[in-house]
């Protein structure tokens, strides 16, 4: 019997006019299976999901029929739904209810009643399971992101649930922690054989595992096969979901390749190595970098920096020198800095030794408003904190009175649609469009982004890339912190390697990826065997392109 | 924290405190307050270090401003000290006053070690399956004022970072506005976790992660029966202190010792645990 | 008869008169734990009704929030000599009505001593700003007086100086003087006056300025998910 049967489902929500969210899908989900659901944002993958577990469903009007274990989603009484269908939803922060680890562990069995004998051993063994002993009596707030996930997912476990439901879990976290997440997820569904059926931008880690792919566009079911099949599908429609396949999907249907499609870097590998064994042209041209920066936008030179007199340092002689009119990119782990690089140049940390020159000018000599107004301004990591007012367009309206200019970034940001919506109504990715829309109000010439793709789908980060390009014709200097490598090959003009509070290493994408053989993108380490210097999907599909004429 | 008696079961602490400050609150007499004072003073010191002694220094002058004002405000008393505006200074009311300022001052005190020893995990804990729904929104509170001064701190950041923060009190009230939105958006996904963790689907219990040890029996029967024996005393009559219109302070009898046992407690297993910590080592 | 009710009346019938009569019969000084006792049977109903009426996820999960704005707001906005504490408390009362505000105030007063430290005026507190908040919702939440910010700014400018203030004072007289004088009772009133009036100019500000705002965010959230609809209060 199917675990999961999902008949004829149509659902629209009360505001939407008649709208459809959802339009007949039909989706079965056997026992056991891992199921992945791809689809830009708004394509409707959180309402199906919601739609699973009737406490999360929201209100609207449906039809069509949903059957858990062959019985009507409905008529499964919350207490089972409760147990059986385990939800882990994207923000980390929020799902957590309790004050400490071993708390929230317990929270789910607290509520279906169950006696301290019992929570006793499930907390033990999810404690052990999910490796949670060493943190065990923390308090939450101490806890990093991606431990945050692992605990909701350990909360959900101790309950033992039969399907586990996971909406865009690793969209919040770091690339270590989020593959760290999904490997345990795999490892559920393979040791466990617990149902997963899961959603997510960061298709590369999930894809090679999952039994099938389910696509969805505009509330309906457009794909439903096995993951190799479905880059086929995509390309052959000319879907916009393709851009959001693996690297070596989009690689190998790029330069026309033959046979299986690859699906992992070491597929790709063995692809590439039969089908370009001896390549005529091995590289793409790569541009030098000056040495000198003349009139640089920003330097730093030699910053210090710690939060407390004795804890250890966070800066420790950070140097740069940033072009004028470039998008400089700084990469790096998670706690190396990188973040409060961006604060000091801002001014928001005080470094005790060194100096950020923003011009050609130290900060301290600008004064506060002649510095964020014209001439430098940031973006946060979250774009909540941005928002103050209660529709987008009264948020723009608190840093200038000038319509003409509020409607003139709107159309940079392309916003204009979203001017009359409450911020929190937005996605994330418009979210994101919006507070970058009200940081370039103060019109800066020296833009900081802090993680600027962190929890957007493929889709919107291509938008902002060409945002990020339109402000950069404008003469605008870009600063970006990212863990994103994928998108600093690809656009950044400049990479820095950020590691123990020092800006280690400085070159153009290329030669910097290329010359990494660990820290770089999937598609180098797909062909540095065969071609050199190629740190992006398109340049490996270039070359492949000039060797087969 | 090594205090052994922070160790041992909330219900224990609980209790403990319950009767200390149950008692220190009504009794006025000199002796006892005395006892109340010094040994809340020790373990207030044992808790804190050195750091405990600039608190209890900082009494003092507390606790000489008290007494001194109590003859000011009260003129009872037969034996006046001197008049002062035509009042009489009494040195009842004096002595009352230092004897009020004392049981103010011990009470701090024993409230300080209360707040050290009785962290929040073991409050709630150890009424979850009392009034679960009050303990349990007790919990949330406590998880939620750490992330929330996070969130307001995120955003004070990013407001200076494209220039805004320099009205204060407009400023504070905006960063309030921002975080309050912040807050209840969230919210709703907490809800959405505690009722897709099934939370209103049936009778909650509570996970009890303290377990009542051999020594945590054992202390309750003591501690009730030391409070027994100062109850007994003090129905007795041997508490009695009154000091108008005449000084009339019961002599000091053996109600004193279980009461002052009674305090003693938590001192006793923190030297009893130092020194049998101290022994096994030295066997190693 | 609901439960909670039976407790109400087990409370005001032999509770507290039991209390009152142990009181004077106790023999030393008995004013401030007879107090003490009595603030907490009075609060008592109040939490057991919370508690049988087995609350929904959001709204605990609502009131928590507003509780840990108001402790964290002071601790997080670095105004010297600010709180916002019982405008928030006020806040939450209006906007859902008369136990949400009674429970943010009684439990944002808890908690917040575990941050600060709890003292023997803990319950006065909680007593003091619970039914400051439940007043405030009695009043404004059920319209029977307008939501303008300066209706609720001179209501809540008056809640604390006549009602919270006094209160906290109260728990010093019974605590630290020896006789009940008018001497003793006017200068401990006196001596907290200005601690009242900075803290009640501080709610009057609040309300002024965000007061309007901040309930259309807390209206937001009950409109969006439809929370709190069948909750009468009193």
């Amino acid at each position: 019997m199917a675990h999961f049967q999902i008949q004829d489902l149509s659902f629209s929500y009360p505001t939407a006019k008649g709208k459809e969210s959802l339009h007949h899908v039909n989706i079965t989900i056997q026992k056991g299976e891992y199921v992945v659901l791809c689809g830009k944002s708004g394509s409707g993958k959180t309402t199906l999901l919601r739609q699973l577990k009737s406490v999360l469903a929201p209100h609207g009007k449906r039809s069509g029929e949903i059957l858990f274990n062959g019985t009507p989603i409905e008529k499964v009484s919350q207490r089972d739904q409760s147990s059986k269908i385990g939800y882990v939803m994207q923000n980390p922060d929020d799902q957590i209810v309790t004050d400490k680890v071993w708390h929230e562990l317990a929270f789910g069995l607290e509520s279906l009643g169950c006696d301290q004998k019992t929570m006793r051993a499930r907390v033990s063994e999810m404690a052990c399971y999910f490796g949670i002993a060493d943190w065990f009596h923390k308090d939450v707030a101490t806890l990093s992101g991606g431990q945050k996930q692992l605990l909701n997912l350990a909360s959900i476990m101790a309950m033992q649930p039969e399907v586990l439901i996971l909406d865009e879990p690793t969209s919040q976290l770091d690339p270590i922690a989020a593959s760290d997440f999904l490997n345990t997820v795999r490892k559920i569904n393979i040791e466990l054989g617990t149902t997963v059926i899961i959603t997510e931008h960061r298709l590369e880690d999930i894809f090679p595992y999952a039994d099938r792919a389910i696509v969805m566009d505009a509330g309906r079911v457009i794909a439903d096969d096995t993951p190799r099949n479905i880059g086929k599908l995509l390309y052959a429609q000319k879907n916009d979901m393709f851009a959001a396949m693996p690297t070596p999907v989009r690689v190998f249907y790029g330069a026309e390749g033959e046979g299986d499609c690859p699906l992992t870097v070491r597929e790709g590998r063995n692809w590439l190595s039969n089908a370009y064994s001896d390549p005529k042209v091995k590289a793409l041209p790569v541009e030098v970098l000056e040495d000198e920066v003349a009139n640089p936008a920003l330097s730093l030179k030699e910053l210090w920096f710690r939060y407390e007199k004795d804890s250890p340092d966070v800066l420790r002689g950070v140097s740069a020198e940033v072009p004028k009119g470039s998008l400089y990119a700084i990469v790096g782990g998670n706690g190396a800095g990188k973040s409060t690089t961006l604060k000091a140049i801002c001014g928001i940390c005080k470094p005790y030794r060194g100096k950020v020159k923003v011009f050609g000018k130290s900060i301290e000599k600008y004064k506060s408003a002649e510095l964020f107004g014209g001439c430098l301004a940031m973006l946060p990591q979250d774009p909540k904190s941005l928002f103050v007012k209660k529709t987008v367009r009264e948020d723009l309206a608190e840093m200038t009175k000038d319509e003409k200019k509020i409607a003139e970034i709107a159309s940079i940001c392309e916003i204009e649609s979203l001017l009359d919506s409450h911020p929190y109504d937005l996605s994330g990715g418009e979210q994101q469009r919006s507070a970058l829309a009200k940081v370039l109000l103060t019109e800066p010439k020296l833009l900081l982004l802090d993680e600027p793709t962190k929890g957007i789908d493929s889709f919107f980060k291509e938008k902002l890339a060409a945002i990020l390009c339109k402000l950069k014709e404008q003469g605008i200097t870009i600063v970006m912190v990212s863990h994103d490598v994928e998108f600093c090959a690809k656009y950044a003009d400049m990479v820095s390697m950020f590691f123990d509070g020092q800006i280690l290493t400085t070159d153009t994408p290329r030669r910097f990826f290329g010359n990494n053989s660990f820290y770089t993108t999937a598609a180098n380490r797909m062909s540095r065997h065969v071609f050199s210097m190629a740190v992006t999907a398109e340049d490996v599909i270039e070359l492949c392109g000039r060797n087969r004429e | 924290m090594t205090d052994a008696f922070s160790k041992c079961h909330p219900a224990v602490n609980f209790l403990f405190f319950v009767g200390v400050i149950g008692t220190g609150v009504v009794i006025g007499h000199p002796a006892y307050l005395l006892a109340g004072t010094v040994t809340g003073v020790i373990y207030y010191l044992l808790l804190n270090g050195a750091k405990g002694l600039k608190m209890i220094l900082g009494l003092l002058p507390l606790y000489i401003f008290l007494t001194a004002i109590n003859p000011l405000l009260n003129t009872y008393g037969a034996t006046p000290l001197f008049y002062l505006l035509g009042r009489p200074y009494t040195l009842e009311a004096l002595l009352y006053g230092g004897t009020i300022a004392g049981m103010f001052v011990a009470m701090l005190i024993w409230f300080g070690c209360y707040n050290k020893v009785l962290t929040s995990d073991k409050f709630t804990s150890l009424f979850g399956n009392l009034i679960p729904a009050i303990s349990l929104l007790l919990v949330m509170v406590l998880r939620m004022v750490p992330s929330f001064i996070r969130k307001a701190q995120q955003i004070i950041g990013a407001r200076k970072s494209i220039g805004k923060g320099t009205q204060k009190l407009q400023e504070g009230m905006t960063v309030l506005g921002a975080l309050t939105s912040w807050a209840l958006e969230g919210s709703v996904i907490t809800g959405d976790s505690m009722r897709a963790r099934g939370y209103g689907s049936a009778k909650r219990s509570s996970f009890v992660i303290y377990r009542m040890t051999v020594l945590d029996r054992l202390l309750v029967v003591i501690m009730a029966a030391l409070m027994a024996f100062t109850i007994l005393a003090a129905s007795l009559g041997q508490m009695s202190a009154i000091f108008t219109p005449a000084l009339d302070i019961a002599p000091v009898s053996w109600g004193v010792i279980p009461y002052t046992a009674y305090l003693l407690i938590p001192v006793a297993l923190h030297i009893k645990e130092a020194i049998s910590w101290h022994i096994s080592r030295s066997r190693i | 008869m609901k439960k909670s009710n039976i407790a109400t009346l087990l409370v005001f019938l032999l509770l507290i008169p039991a209390t009152l009569y142990l009181g004077m019969r106790l023999p030393g000084r008995s004013y401030y734990i007879t107090g003490t006792l009595i603030i907490i049977e009075l609060m008592l109903p109040f939490f057991l009704a919370f508690e049988g009426r087995k609350p929904q996820a959001r709204e605990l999960v609502v009131i928590a929030v507003m509780c840990a704005i108001a402790i964290a707001g002071r601790m997080a906005i670095p105004i010297p000599n600010f709180k916002a504490t019982f405008a928030i408390i006020m806040l939450a009362g209006i906007a859902f009505g008369p136990e949400a505000g009674f429970m943010v105030g009684a439990v944002t007063a808890f908690v917040s001593n575990f941050f600060y430290g709890h003292g023997p005026f803990t319950p006065w507190q909680m007593m003091a700003y619970g039914a400051g908040g439940m007043l405030s919702g009695f009043l404004f939440a059920k319209g029977r007086l307008p939501r303008k910010p300066w209706i609720m700014a001179v209501f809540g400018f008056l809640c604390v100086i006549l009602w919270v203030g006094p209160l906290l004072d109260c728990s010093h007289i019974f605590l630290m003087l020896s006789g009940i004088s008018w001497e003793a009772v006017a200068a401990t009133f006196a001596s907290g006056f200005p601690v009242n009036v900075s803290q009640g100019v501080c709610t009057v500000l609040v309300m002024v300025l965000f007061g309007r705002p901040l309930l259309e965010k807390l209206d937001r959230i009950q409109v969006k998910y439809g929370m709190m609809e069948d909750e009468n209060g009193l």
